[in-house]
């Protein structure tokens, strides 16, 4: 190995997920928050110091933007007073760039420990990200990190990448529906050869908080909350949730294996509080399968939202243009730590298999029973890596050789200026 | 953060980690100055194996680092490093002390082997400082090509301790901050506050005449040497010489990163100034004047 490994830097909402190519996990998952000084309400409007005197030495202007701290460490020191904590990034895309470029300065040179002149860098952006953000994302890190190459790609392309490692895959294509479900939203993004289909996107408003929440809401009916000190609940409800949850076949049938067998479905969650480190137990129940029931359900959980995932998953493939819908039902595939219940994608198969089958029976009726189709298949893929898929597919295709000739390089950028990183060659695929 | 840290973070936390909850891994990873890790648990859960690669490895055993690590580490040190590496340590998770405070010394030391490598060179330059001092004359200089095209040159003398960088900036704008960073180097020891740091000294494409001999010297533009002299009272106490140690072979990667903390601040200072301009800009706009029309009997014209 001559050159020194990429860097797969996955900036999301709620997380950061960073680290080298060539490795199964990322090096460093953290909050994607940065303290500053300077009170968070007063934000970035009254701009960056000015210093007293002409000049951008430390010991002429003092050294205020140093004075920071990222990730968990910013989570620590919210409370210290004279600190503001931020999150720069919002829905995905990022929203200050200030705050940004100095949350990568740190990510780079404290936590990573490495010499970004040395290194390729792969970044990963949103669906429908303008591409002025890519060239503004270019620019921070040829200007002012002298990066060798950049490679900016697109989220779902990379979770498709890493469902390969499932041996369910047999083909190493680049067509398929992506189903990202984080902790603030869930998207439905079909993508065709590496190119996301832009106008067929959908969003749903459920994903891990609304969960957390769920749980949380149906313990408190039953009376089990009120043993737990109420700072710690959402972070109760959300162990449980990560815990004991699973996805049931059948609802009905469910309720009344619980009832008739409690002992044998019912678990015990132990915790201790925080602080008096009194201990305490709950029961958790039905919970258990009716948290990840909100995907396919909406209407026990929310009142304005209540088309469920597999009917949206279904228009957002009919909203495809035709000739790729085959491809799009056969290989949908699960990324995000929301995917990671157990069973989802046998539930989400079975539910779309029977709309799709729904759909085709009535077709044929239609045609006078004349035309039979020969049927569609629909398959949904989980693997192991679905919780990091989006940055495992990244360190997958960074380790490929031709990842370096995809790349843009510092000397074509210095030749071209930004607007060279509008585009990306799409690769990896083996079509 | 103003400077940066001698232990590796990566090394810091996965040890942490697997001594509560051992399971396999396979990471490979990097630290400044082009140092390559690989953290593997090749048998056993709980039998850790961590190796690193050095560009200038040979050079560092030359002068002594293998004696630095067989001193810091111990049992740990593997005879045979593993394939494509320099050298490789041996942890074994249930032999790690019980009590948090020594384990966190433990983890630590371990986080601190690149340092403790690249710090042979340094040692051993001032213990030939203290066998000069009652005979005189110079020690050995000792060239530790740690990069491409950089080099750290190390040589003791009777009442002293040299210490040069020769630095390569490949960008332009980089070349001049890290020129003005390195002249207020020169500058900060005129402070009252500092007047007992090292002597720094600063020129640039000549190289100063302690490696002036030397063959392999580029003459260019682009290259500027950084002499730290060291004098007995930075390093006689063994606490002050091993800081000394870890901030020193640092120096280069603390320039480059103040350097890119200098731009992230100048740019935030522009995108402030271009939004305050646009403000200006938006005040300046006409108003387009939307009045209804009307005609003489009172009805509204209305445009299809």
């Amino acid at each position: 190995m001559s050159t020194l490994a990429p860097i797969i830097c996955d900036n999301g909402t709620g997380y950061s997920k960073v680290g080298f190519a060539g490795n199964s996990d990322p090096s460093f998952v953290f909050p994607t928050a940065i303290a500053t000084r300077g009170s968070t309400s007063q934000g970035s409007r009254a701009g960056p110091a000015v210093p007293a005197k002409p000049g951008h030495l430390a010991s002429k202007r003092g050294v205020e933007d140093l004075d920071f701290f990222i990730g968990d460490e910013a989570l620590a020191n919210a409370k210290t007073p004279g600190y503001g904590v931020h999150y720069p990034i919002r829905h995905g895309m990022i929203d200050n760039w200030d705050h940004m470029e100095r949350y990568w300065e740190q990510t780079i040179f404290k936590y990573l420990r490495a010499e970004p002149e040395d290194h390729y860098f792969l970044l990963t952006e949103p669906p429908l990200n303008a591409p002025e953000n890519r060239e503004q994302t270019a620019e921070i890190f040829f200007e002012s990190f002298n990066i060798k190459g950049l490679y900016i790609a697109v989220q779902a392309v990379l979770a498709l990448a890493a469902s390969w490692t499932s041996h369910r895959v047999s083909d190493r294509t680049l067509t398929g529906t992506v189903i990202d479900s984080g902790d603030g939203v869930t998207h439905v993004i079909p993508c065709a050869d590496g190119y996301v289909i832009g106008s067929a996107i959908k969003h749903i408003p459920i994903a891990g908080r609304d969960i957390s929440q769920f749980v949380l809401n149906l313990m408190r009916e039953r009376g089990e909350m009120s043993t737990v000190p109420p700072e710690d609940q959402l972070r109760v409800a959300s162990k449980v949730k990560e815990n004991f949850s699973y996805v049931c076949q059948d609802i009905v049938k469910e309720f009344r294996k619980y009832d008739t067998e409690p002992y044998k479905y019912f678990e015990r969650y132990d915790g201790e509080h925080t602080v008096t480190g009194r201990k305490y137990s709950l029961d958790v129940g039905y919970e258990r399968f009716l948290a990840p029931e909100i995907f396919f359900n909406p209407e026990i959980y929310s009142s304005d939202f209540l088309t469920p995932l597999p009917e949206i998953v279904d228009d957002v493939i009919q909203q495809s243009p035709i000739d790729v819908r085959r491809g799009l039902y056969k290989n949908i595939v699960l990324s995000g730590g929301s995917t990671m219940f157990q069973h989802f994608g046998n539930r989400l198969k079975r539910d779309l298999k029977q709309l799709v089958d729904r759909r085709l029976d009535a077709s044929v009726l239609a045609s006078g029973s004349v035309l039979k189709s020969s049927g569609v298949e629909v398959d949904v893929i989980s693997h192991k890596r679905q919780r990091y898929a989006v940055w495992f597919g990244g360190s997958l295709l960074a380790s490929l050789p031709e990842f370096y000739t995809s790349c843009h390089t510092k000397a074509q950028y210095d030749e071209i200026g930004p607007s060279i990183c509008r585009r990306y060659q799409i690769f990896g695929s083996a079509t | 953060m103003i400077l940066l840290e001698p232990h590796n973070f990566i090394i810091h936390t996965t040890l942490h980690e697997k001594i509560l909850k051992p399971s396999s891994l396979d990471v490979q990873f990097v630290d400044f100055d082009g140092v390559r890790f690989h953290i593997t648990t090749p048998e056993r859960k709980t039998v850790i194996l961590l190796s690193m690669h050095i560009k200038c490895w040979d050079e560092l055993v030359r002068y002594g680092a293998l004696e630095v690590l067989q001193r810091e580490y111990g049992a740990l040190l593997l005879p045979q490093p593993e394939a494509e590496y320099n050298v490789s340590l041996q942890i074994d998770l249930e032999q790690v002390p019980g009590d948090a405070e020594s384990r966190e010394a433990f983890v630590m030391s371990t986080a601190l082997f690149k340092r403790n490598a690249l710090a042979a060179p340094f040692e051993s330059a001032f213990r030939t400082q203290k066998q000069l001092e009652a005979s005189g004359g110079q020690g050995e200089l000792m060239e530790i090509h740690y990069r491409d095209e950089e080099a750290i040159y190390v040589q003791a003398a009777n009442d002293r301790v040299t210490v040069i960088f020769s630095t390569v900036f490949k960008e332009e704008t980089d070349r001049i901050f890290g020129k003005v960073f390195l002249q207020e180097f020169v500058d900060a020891r005129r402070l009252p506050t500092i007047q007992n740091a090292p002597q720094v000294l600063y020129s640039a494409r000549d190289p100063p005449l302690e490696i002036r001999h030397l063959p392999d010297l580029r003459q260019s533009e682009d290259i500027g040497y950084v002499t730290f002299v060291l004098f007995p009272r930075h390093f006689q106490a063994p606490a002050t010489a091993s800081a000394t140690i870890s901030h020193i072979q640092l120096f280069r990667d603390y320039l480059h990163y103040h350097i890119k903390c200098s731009k992230a601040y100048m740019h935030s200072r522009m995108r402030h100034r271009v939004a305050e301009f646009q403000k200006v800009l938006n005040r300046a706009k006409t108003e387009v004047v939307a009045s209804e029309k009307k005609t003489v009997s009172g009805r509204t014209l209305v445009s299809r």
